[in-house]
């Protein structure tokens, strides 16, 4: 039910390779974007080609060909069109892309047949300079400048293609040059894009492109000081928000790419403003009804990824007691426990996301906290807790959040059997795991008396008497905090008797 | 019942400091790497669904022991207990022995450690049978073992039967350390080591252990009478080592005679040395507020 378009975009020259060939070529880009990732230059750009496209390898001799052509185009006439669709071709070349901007005037006749009074010769123009945008030479993007102003002009206009490939052009564009950006945000790209999705709000595809080239924008390193605030005052959280439900028939693909852009945006301190607009009761509906079937249909996480980030920033912003009118519905923690245990083994980082926003959602609220005992959801958390990566360490911290509540639900939680999980945990070379099990099993042992009864059972008093020559001082001083006041002194004296029966 | 809020001042002594947080992440969070990366292999049409076996799949988190100076790492919660149970449950705090039983450390502990042992045996049957219930004693230590291979029939060579004398064949810090190797506080590579209870082995600082003279001994027994009972003798034997030795001080030393004898929980000796160096390669993701 939920096609994702994959024919839309297709990587160039991917065609004739195995599929073995094309797994190493993916693992090794993968490798590359990951490295792009940690020195924070991760950047993408999306080529949309032509329904009629053929997808080859054909690197014919480009460079040649833009010089005559370039020619044959000064010289006015009827084959223009021929030229400029000839020349969006040779354009598809790297070093031709280079040579065309390097002729004088070149992109100056580019410019007048993309505002000419021909409109195939505008639709050619305006691939050409699509062709350019997706350059890897990050001195094209700069001679692109004088398209611009125009390009966003025509944002506004009702011709689809025209405008999606306008839109691409321009999201291509923006990470290249920070002149380039610092251009478009002069010339209004900002409004531009707003109005765009306003009036275009039922064409998806349109949508889907406003979508991607906002995120760029708003993945610029200094967008929080120079973008997301203008775009937060703006129409655009609102109009982001309404396509979030993913169409039937279109897909997912303009509901994935606004999502993101609601991440980056709530990444921001300053979009406490979006909680006022809903986005987070939306998100958060939206991931529960995720979070059944319809969350496990291929690509699906592409949506559910972000998705999750919204509602686990938006979450820590939102005030305590009007979380559950902001979040709606508290089932959302039985759909955030089907992420946890759905992408555990495929998608881990997932997983680990899913685990951070349950966290916030129970830090401060007594609400969710129980519901997480309603629904039956612990015994499935406790047997995370033996998974490494960060994920049993916020695990654990949620568990903490449900014994930090109150005592009635640390009794529930013992008899859940957390005290035996804990006797694993405190084991775990993990030193913050130890350290949070020492933390939970205090909130447990002053919950009741039988605690302490059960705990000694299970045997775990030589854990503690252990830990008490770890390394770790944090560590050592919790441990003996509990063997000295609550575990040793039971059979002794009576002092702790007394504190036991005291109130 | 002791409740979670309890007075300023009782909160003060509390090393238990959790409070439920909530994390603001910014967008170039480590917790986001690779969400991140999947969205751009999606954005350039990398994506694939079945990448199943690029994934690294999250891993069982390790077991540690927590003994500071012991490095050893387990997969298995089963490998960690027996390690564990193994090692470092009865640990003769003085010489750091690990003896695999509660019995035969209190029989280490009194034919090594004791003083007044060493008096007492001069004149009387001390050195008891190794075996549980038998209950004969002997004059000697060969004695001893000459009973236990003849009646019941142990190895001459018996680990856990080795005397004081033959250590006085050895120099002290010999290599021998390897073969009977008890020190599971040692810091260098976290592998198991044979454990000798009662070995002959006894490193650098300790030939004084041989040469306690009878005086010396009654001094010791003086100056623990002087400070009172069991743990007064274990303190006089600390003092009287360290004073000698160029073993780092311990910072966590029970005498597990006291212990025992309080409470009847076996406690651990353990000498700490340096600090171990790691116990996990998991990341922190998460440390304080941000």
């Amino acid at each position: 039910m939920w096609r994702l378009n994959r024919v839309r975009y297709k990587h160039v020259g991917q065609s004739s390779k195995s599929s073995e060939e094309l797994r190493l070529k993916r693992r090794e880009q993968e490798k590359a974007l990951r490295q792009a990732r940690r020195d924070k230059q991760l950047v993408s750009k999306r080529l949309l080609l032509n329904e009629d496209d053929e997808v080859t390898m054909e690197t014919t001799s480009g460079e040649q060909d833009v010089v005559s052509l370039l020619y044959k185009l000064q010289q006015s006439g009827s084959e223009r069109e021929t030229h400029l669709k000839d020349l969006s071709k040779a354009l598809r070349d790297p070093s031709a892309q280079l040579t065309f901007i390097k002729q004088e005037n070149s992109m100056h006749l580019l410019v007048s047949l993309l505002t000419g009074s021909n409109t195939q010769c505008r639709l050619h123009a305006v691939r050409c300079l699509h062709e350019l945008s997706h350059s890897v030479h990050t001195n094209v993007a700069p001679a692109c400048l004088p398209a611009t102003p125009y390009l966003l002009t025509y944002l506004s206009g009702q011709s689809t293609k025209f405008t999606e490939l306008c839109l691409y052009t321009l999201g291509n564009l923006i990470p290249d040059s920070d002149v380039v950006k610092e251009k478009l945000l002069a010339q209004g790209i900002i409004p531009a894009l707003a109005s765009c999705m306003e009036n275009q709000r039922h064409n998806l595809a349109v949508v889907e492109a406003v979508g991607f080239t906002l995120s760029q924008l708003l993945q610029a390193k200094d967008a929080a000081e120079k973008i997301i605030p203008t775009v937060l005052t703006s129409c655009l959280p609102s109009q982001l928000l309404s396509v979030l439900t993913p169409d039937p028939k279109f897909g997912l693909a303009p509901a994935i790419e606004c999502a993101w852009c609601l991440h980056y945006l709530a990444c921001s301190k300053d979009s406490r403003g979006l909680l006022a607009q809903g986005a987070l009761l939306q998100c958060s509906s939206l991931l529960s009804s995720l979070g059944g079937a319809e969350g496990s249909k291929e690509g699906m996480e592409l949506l559910v990824c972000p998705l999750l980030r919204c509602v686990g920033n938006l979450l820590s912003f939102c005030p305590v007691d009007s979380l559950s009118s902001q979040v709606g519905d508290v089932r959302l923690v039985v759909a955030l426990c089907a992420f946890l245990q759905a992408y555990l083994h495929t998608q881990p980082a997932l997983a680990r996301e899913s685990a951070w926003v349950l966290n916030n959602l129970t830090a401060h609220s007594g609400e969710f906290c129980s519901a997480l005992l309603t629904f039956n959801l612990v015994p499935g958390l406790m047997q995370l807790l033996l998974f490494s990566q960060g994920i049993n360490t916020m695990i654990l911290r949620i568990l903490a959040n449900v014994a930090h509540k109150k005592k009635e639900l640390c009794v529930q939680l013992v008899h859940l059997g957390l005290l035996s999980t804990l006797c694993s945990t405190l084991k775990m070379a993990d030193q913050e795991m130890v350290t949070l099990s020492l933390e939970v099993l205090f909130m447990l042992v002053v919950s009741g008396p039988q605690v302490v009864d059960e705990f000694v059972r299970l045997n775990g008093v030589p854990l503690l008497e252990a830990i008490q020559y770890n390394s770790d001082g944090e560590m050592r001083q919790r441990a003996v905090y509990l063997l000295e006041r609550h575990l040793l002194s039971d059979s002794s004296s009576a002092c702790t008797v007394d504190n036991v029966s005291s109130s | 019942m002791i409740s979670l809020t309890e007075t300023t001042e009782e909160q003060s002594e509390l090393p238990f400091k959790f409070v439920p947080q909530l994390f603001h992440l910014h967008k170039d969070h480590d917790l986001f790497e690779d969400g991140d990366v999947h969205r751009h292999m999606y954005l350039q049409d990398l994506y694939c669904v079945s990448e199943a076996e690029d994934k690294s799949t999250p891993s069982i988190s390790q077991f540690a022991c927590h003994i500071s100076g012991c490095s050893a790492v387990f997969s298995v919660l089963e490998e960690y207990e027996h390690h564990y149970n193994s090692l470092h449950r009865h640990v003769c705090c003085s010489c750091r022995r690990s003896l695999p039983s509660a019995r035969l450390l209190d029989v280490h502990i009194q034919e090594w450690h004791d003083s007044l042992f060493t008096i007492l045996a001069q004149t009387q049957d001390m050195y008891q049978c190794l075996v549980e219930g038998c209950g004969q004693k002997f004059r000697t230590n060969k004695d001893r073992k000459d009973h236990l291979v003849m009646i019941h029939k142990y190895p001459p060579d018996f680990r856990f039967d080795k005397t004081k004398k033959d250590r006085r064949t050895h120099e002290t810090k010999k290599p021998q350390q390897i073969e009977t190797a008890m020190e599971v506080v040692d810091d260098t590579c976290g592998s198991e080591r044979v454990h000798d209870g009662l070995s002959d082995q006894q490193e650098r600082g300790e030939s004084m252990e041989t040469h306690v003279s009878e005086e010396e001994a009654a001094q010791n027994y003086a100056a623990a009478a002087a400070a009172g009972g069991d743990a007064g003798l274990s303190a006089a034997l600390h003092s009287n080592k360290h004073a000698n030795s160029e073993m780092p001080k311990p910072q966590y030393s029970y005498s597990v005679r006291t212990a025992c004898a309080k409470t009847g929980i076996r406690v651990l000796c353990c000498f700490r040395l340096e600090q171990s160096t790691e116990h996990s390669n998991s990341k922190i993701w998460f440390s304080g507020s941000f």
